[in-house]
């Protein structure tokens, strides 16, 4: 122990002298949970230059490596949000605010005070952000990262979410000097929304109007992509087809990712997918325990929102809320567990819950729904890269795949659970104590 | 019964030739106080009616040839907007809803229109009297409760649907004041839309509705000091509309009509009334929880709103609405039946049909759009039921009124004949006719 | 959830049984009334009608004594079950909307509206402009996904819509001042309307040939680059071809006849119009157009272009000529129908035949699907209503409905049901505050340790 502090007091030094930070670490006789593989109740992780070098029992440690005594203590790959705004500090709720009482959903684009031209239909491109790409919006100066990487989360898949087609995601770690550090993969994905201005707001003022808008819009691109192959096969005497930055953005994204939270939204959410024709993610579920058999079917990768529907915090206390969202309550954490036993791929999201407090109360409750913890944690790490096609650089501890390590004393998001380090890319961060609870969290006390 | 009519018959022949009288001969007689009469008769004289019986005869009465067809009193609405609104989306027809939190003196038969088209169409179906009131729904059905939202908009007049001015169709002036008891508006508990206005918490729109509370009470208590000053012949008294309206109000002489939609408006209400010592009547409740029971230990008359209307919750049974009247029927309230508006005012005796569907007795749906009506309003000695000394508000079907296959054959008010043509009649008779 | 029990129920019900109804009066609508009568529903048919059936091995018998028994109602206007907004009012052209895409199975005014003897709905874009969105017919099959609902076979439709609602938008009001909303929009006008419409086909049948010369094109070994697929055109082209209905909102004559002129013009039919208040005054264009009526029993007074309405505006469409059905545009009213349909009796002094078919087998005319549903003959799906009494009583009260065969309301299992959620509240809301009290009792015990720690605490006895 007394090695380990002096370890650590000239590590800190180093950082406060602006040294060159250690590059090789050795987290010695430590229980790993690789994810990927078994469990190793006693191992090494060798980190160099922001990647795991080696893991395994009995490895030999390098000499320039810092060794971190693991007796007692656990590896994890570092936790990734499947869905967020971390990074993006525009969309970042202002400090100190309650996350989720004021924040949820973020980035929601504001009605414009002043009289906006009109929009005359799909082909105007209203609340488009296609083309917007989060990888070169993130910062490391987003204040949530501190306190998020406290609670061991590394990675995120990162959107700018504005708009109806809300822009392209990037994979990110949540660290860096600088925000193109933090990017490991882009784009990921485009993320739709099916919000509305309402009636009266302009095209499109409904969800149906929301819906046919997207489905113009990929028809639009298939026409674009083959009028810009024929133009490409037959330059001469065909007409050249216009530059379209909106179907440009469109056209990037890997997949789509649709909402669907009640059992009617998963539904239409999945035959939407399958008449859009392209890779698609459904994200929400809150409503999901009614439709197992069919998500099973659909084989669609899922993200389960961790903000569980719960009690409007001040509600009139003859408001009895209907039995559909005393169901939804009851029954959303457990669908974690359900889609486990029914062997469908999923990986959370937290939408607005981004306080340490309020992330491990969600996880909580999933494990209580009766989530096997290590599923709970393959949902965190290794399932949420899958999702994106990128596990064979996150999610798990691998030779070969970035450093993003979370090492813990007890079971993650267990309250006496601390964490101890956090390497995002290899780079190690000692949480100097979990942030405290957030407004909203304080309140429930009163 | 039959010695009743014997007795009548003799009365019968004493009419003077002066009197206006017309004999209504030859009908199945539903009185509704009473059983019915076969092959009955009613004179009426002066407007009156004069007797009842099987075998009545007058010399010197017109005589109206019944034809076998069915006899009931005039039906009451006892809460429209009949004569103060004619288009509703239209504003500059509509005379409902005044300006003001507190306008008590306002009295809603100064602006009640004898040529609003409504008043022919509404008493085509049967309907004689209509309470009309100076304002539209409750605050529990409209979209806003501004802090500036009306409180007492005024004093509702029961209306009687003929007649050439409206001096002439004023049955009672000032029967109720009407009242839209304050709500806390429920919270949306899922954002649809982007932007609109912030939520408001519960705390804040309970604290809002305590201070209307507040403003109420402060708004009674000034009445009661101004009657004070008044009776004591204050030196320095000053006359004020507005207070003066409330002396009646104050002395129970002038029922408050609380529009009351949800449990707690009428809990409320009920506390307020014991409070204030005032007379209430509970008007247009829809979810009324459990407060059937104390409605009825209290003797508050209610005024039903539309029967044919929504569950106001999700998990609300399907027939919510439908078997409210007949869940207060039970529980011993007295109730009667208002629409609370112009358009659909000529459809409450299918309101009362529907409730009866579900589970109130059918002698009692009809006793809802009559006698009752006229009782909780006070006019009972004069409409609401075919007795002596009555007025002659009267209907001849062919069959029971609250059903819609019925037609009304004829109708009469105050003892006069009424046409029953309207604008629709007349139209649909005009392009009939087109070649 | 009520969609909850309702799946429950349905699976639980053994699959496409024989039911036999017997001894009930039965309303066929189109072979008049037949007493003491009998309906076999097989495979969610209805296999044989008459007086003297007997039941096959197996069948399950109601008896229905003293009871009546009608064709499913069928409403040609609703709102009902669409998620989200049902007007994308946003644009004067609006077709690529489809309701379609917005089904709500779980909306509880699906359930209301069965227990009021509804099993069919013609499902419709709103009236905020002149050509709205696709619309669909559906089955009240409660407890069934989206997919479910749909009534299959029946022809989709488009909305239109005439007068004050579509050119509000030209003018809008102040009631919806925003600084959107002031964005005004064309058209403000009646004319504005009619030229509306027309511009859109005009613009439809530039884009038929557009493909035409397209697929031509191909066919010849060219290269052309395709022309752009336009979701708004589609559904206008579908209408030329007679693949779409088009169910227009009206209210006045001179709008129903401009727009009658216009489809003659444009070479496309319009399928209904709907409220149709003064469609008596035309009802011999209308009539001679072919389209249906869809009408109102008796709203009036509501809005300026209505103040020539009349209840008698069915009687006088029936009487020359026009298919009249009753509709809704409400999720109250369309559980109740048949009051409406009664009216019909005293307002112009139709027959309770030809009342009850404004509800039942017209509607089922003017959406196309009358070979199917709308009367009790046959061959039709079995969309039965029982009811207490006469269904244009307005005491009578419904039993049970059934749809395909399928019993979709009982009042019986209703008033089951009604316990059974209720308890499943109690029990949610016990556990939910159970939870609650733990966590707080929990919080309170941390609280006290730390404040204990921190010396907050004051000393036992001090108080």
């Amino acid at each position: 122990m007394k090695r380990l502090c002096g370890l650590f007091f000239v590590c800190a030094l180093a950082a406060m002298l602006r040294a060159e930070p250690p590059s090789s670490f050795a987290i010695r006789d430590a229980r790993v949970v690789t994810v990927s593989g078994s469990e190793l109740a006693k191992a090494t992780v060798l980190v160099k230059d922001g990647m795991i070098v080696d893991v395994g029992p009995n490895l030999a440690i390098p000499a320039d490596a810092w060794v971190i005594d693991g007796s007692g203590l656990t590896v994890y790959p570092g936790f990734i949000n499947a869905l967020s705004t971390w990074g993006i500090p525009e969309v970042a709720p202002a400090a100190g605010a309650a996350s989720r009482a004021t924040a949820a959903p973020a980035a929601t684009p504001q009605p414009a005070a002043t009289p906006q031209p009109r929009v005359r239909g799909p082909e105007d491109r209203p609340q488009n952000n296609s083309y917007e790409r989060a990888a070169d919006l993130v910062k490391p100066t987003d204040h949530r990262l501190e306190g998020i990487r406290a609670i061991g989360f590394t990675t995120s898949a990162t959107f700018p979410n504005r708009g109806i087609l809300a822009g392209q995601g990037a994979l990110i770690d949540l660290a860096g000097d600088q925000g193109a550090d933090m990017v490991v993969a882009q784009p990921i994905g485009e993320q739709i929304n099916l919000r509305t201005g309402g009636f009266r707001s302009g095209f499109p003022g409904s969800l149906m109007g929301v819906i046919s808008y997207v489905r113009q819009l990929y028809l639009d691109l298939d026409q674009y992509q083959q009028a810009k192959s024929i133009y490409a096969a037959h330059v001469s005497g065909t007409p050249r087809p216009e530059y379209d930055h909106y179907l440009e953005g469109l056209a990037e994204a890997p997949r789509i990712l649709l909402p669907a939270d009640q059992a009617q939204q998963i539904d239409r959410m999945t035959s939407f997918a399958q008449e859009l024709k392209r890779p698609a993610v459904l994200y929400g579920m809150h409503e999901a325990f009614l439709r197992i058999d069919a998500l099973k079917q659909a084989n669609l990768p899922l993200l389960v929102n961790l903000h569980w529907p719960e009690k409007a915090r001040e509600a009139d206390p003859t408001d009895v809320p209907s039995l559909r969202e005393l169901e939804m309550r009851a029954n959303a954490p457990a669908v974690p567990a359900l889609l486990t036993k029914a062997g469908v791929h999923f990986a959370f999201y937290s939408e607005g819950a981004d306080s340490a407090a309020d992330i491990r109360k969600q996880l909580k409750r999933a494990i209580d729904g009766g989530l096997p913890r290590a599923d709970a944690i393959r949902a965190l790490t290794l399932s949420a890269a899958e999702v994106y096609g990128l596990s064979d650089r996150v999610g798990s501890i691998d030779k070969g795949k970035i450093a993003n390590l979370v090492v813990t004393k007890g079971e993650p998001f267990e309250e006496k659970t601390t964490v101890e380090y956090v390497f995002v890319d290899g780079k190690l961060f000692k949480p100097s104590k979990v942030p405290p609870a957030s407004p909203a969290g304080e309140r429930g006390r009163n | 019964m039959r010695s009743q009519a014997l007795l009548l018959l003799v009365a019968v022949s004493a009419i003077a030739a002066d009197h206006e009288s017309l004999l209504i001969q030859n009908v199945t007689i539903h009185p509704v106080t009473s059983a019915e009469i076969k092959g009955g008769s009613v004179l009426i004289v002066d407007g009156k009616i004069a007797a009842i019986g099987t075998k009545l005869s007058a010399r010197g009465a017109k005589v109206f040839d019944g034809k076998g067809l069915d006899l009931y009193p005039g039906l009451i609405n006892a809460g429209s907007n009949v004569g103060l609104s004619e288009i509703s989306s239209i504003r500059d027809t509509v005379d409902i809803d005044e300006i003001g939190v507190f306008n008590p003196q306002l009295k809603a038969e100064v602006a009640f229109n004898p040529s609003s088209e409504h008043v022919q169409i509404v008493r085509a179906a049967g309907i004689t009297t209509v309470l009309s009131l100076p304002s539209s729904r409750g605050e529990e059905f409209s979209p806003a409760s501004a802090v500036d939202a009306p409180i007492l908009p005024g004093q509702g007049a029961l209306m009687h649907l003929n007649g050439w001015t409206w001096e002439e169709m004023a049955l009672k002036r000032g029967a109720a004041l009407d009242m839209l008891f304050p709500i806390i508006p429920s919270v949306p508990r899922r954002e649809q839309t982007i932007g609109g206005p912030p939520q408001r918490t519960y705390s804040e729109l309970e604290r809002e509705y305590k201070v209307k509370l507040e403003q109420i009470a402060n708004f009674f208590e000034d009445a009661r000091r101004y009657a004070h000053a008044k009776a004591a012949g204050e030196p320095d008294f000053q006359p004020d509309p507005k207070l003066e309206a409330m002396i009646p109000v104050i002395e129970g002489r002038r029922p408050i009509l609380v529009r009351a939609g949800k449990e707690r408006a009428i809990r409320d209400a009920i506390e307020f009334a014991e409070k204030e010592k005032v007379r209430i009547i509970i008007a247009d409740p829809h979810d009324i929880g459990s407060t059937a029971e104390l409605l009825a230990k209290h003797g508050i008359p209610v005024v039903l709103g539309e029967t044919l209307t929504l569950p106001l919750k999700e998990d609300d049974a399907y027939d919510s609405q439908y078997a409210l009247p007949g869940q207060l029927f039970k529980a011993g309230v007295k109730f009667c039946f208002g629409t609370f508006d112009v358009e659909f005012a000529r459809n409450l005796p299918f309101q009362a049909a529907a409730a009866s569907a579900f589970g109130l007795p059918p002698q009692d749906a009809l006793k809802a759009v009559t006698i009752n009506a006229a009782e909780i309003f006070g006019v009972a000695d004069q409409i609401g039921s075919i007795e002596k000394g009555k007025l002659a508000d009267l209907i001849l079907t062919d069959g029971d009124p609250l059903e819609a296959t019925t037609s009304i054959k004829a109708e009469f008010i105050v003892g006069k004949p009424v046409n029953l043509e309207s604008r629709h009649t007349r139209l649909y008779e005009k392009w009939n006719a087109r070649p | 959830m009520r969609t909850l029990l309702a799946f429950i129920a349905l699976t639980c019900a053994a699959h496409a049984e024989s039911i036999l109804i017997r001894n009930a009066t039965l309303l066929t609508v189109t072979k008049g009334t037949i007493q003491n009568g009998s309906v076999l529903i097989q495979d969610g048919k209805i296999a044989a009608v008459g007086t003297n059936l007997s039941a096959p091995a197996g069948a399950t018998i109601i008896d229905a004594s003293g009871k009546f028994l009608s064709p499913g109602l069928i409403d040609c206007h609703s709102h009902t079950a669409v998620e989200g907004s049902v007007n994308e009012g946003s644009l004067s052209d609006s077709s690529m909307v489809n309701i379609a895409d917005v089904l709500d199975p779980s909306d509880i005014n699906i359930y209301r509206a069965l227990a009021g003897g509804l099993t069919v709905s013609n499902v419709l874009h709103g009236s905020a402009n002149a050509i709205g969105g696709q619309t669909i017919v559906i089955k009240l099959r409660w407890g069934k996904p989206a997919k479910g609902l749909i009534f299959e076979g029946a022809k989709p439709g488009i909305k239109f819509a005439l007068g004050e609602n579509p050119k509000r938008q030209g003018y809008p009001s102040e009631l919806f001042s925003s600084p959107a909303a002031q964005q005004r929009r064309y058209p403000g006008t009646r004319l504005g309307v009619e030229d509306e419409i027309r511009e859109d086909f005009t613009q439809a049948k530039i884009y038929q040939t557009r493909w035409k010369l397209y697929n031509e094109d191909r066919a010849k070994g060219v290269h052309p680059i395709p022309p752009r697929r336009d979701l708004r055109l589609e559904p206008l082209v579908e209408v030329l071809e007679g693949k779409r209905y088009v169910h227009a909102h009206s209210y006045r004559a001179d709008e129903i006849l401009a727009l009658i002129r216009t489809a003659d013009d444009m070479g496309f039919k319009i399928r209904t119009f709907q409220h149709v208040l003064e469609g008596y005054k035309v009802a011999k264009e209308i009539a001679a157009h072919g389209a249906g009526a869809s009408t109102f029993s008796d709203w009036y007074g509501y809005k300026y272009e209505v103040i020539d309405a009349t209840p008698y505006n069915a009687a006088i469409m029936t009487r020359k000529g026009v298919v009249v059905s009753l509709n809704s545009d409400s999720d109250e009213l369309q559980r109740h129908l048949n009051w409406d349909a009664a009216k019909m009796v005293r307002y112009g002094g139709l027959t309770p035949d030809q009342a009850l078919a404004m509800v039942t087998i017209n509607p089922a005319k003017q959406l196309g699907i009358e070979d199917k549903v709308g009367s009790i003959e046959i061959g039709k799906s079995a969309d039965l209503v029982l009811y207490d009494k006469h269904p244009l009583s307005n005491y009578s009260k419904v039993l049970k409905v059934w749809i395909d065969g399928h019993p979709y309301f009982d009042l019986d299992q209703d008033l089951k049901d009604r316990i059974t959620l209720a308890d499943r509240k109690k029990d949610l809301i016990a556990k939910e505050k159970a939870e609650e009290d733990t966590a707080k009792k929990k919080a309170d015990t941390e609280r006290r340790a730390v404040d204990k720690k921190e010396g907050k605490l004051p000393q036992e006895g001090a108080l």
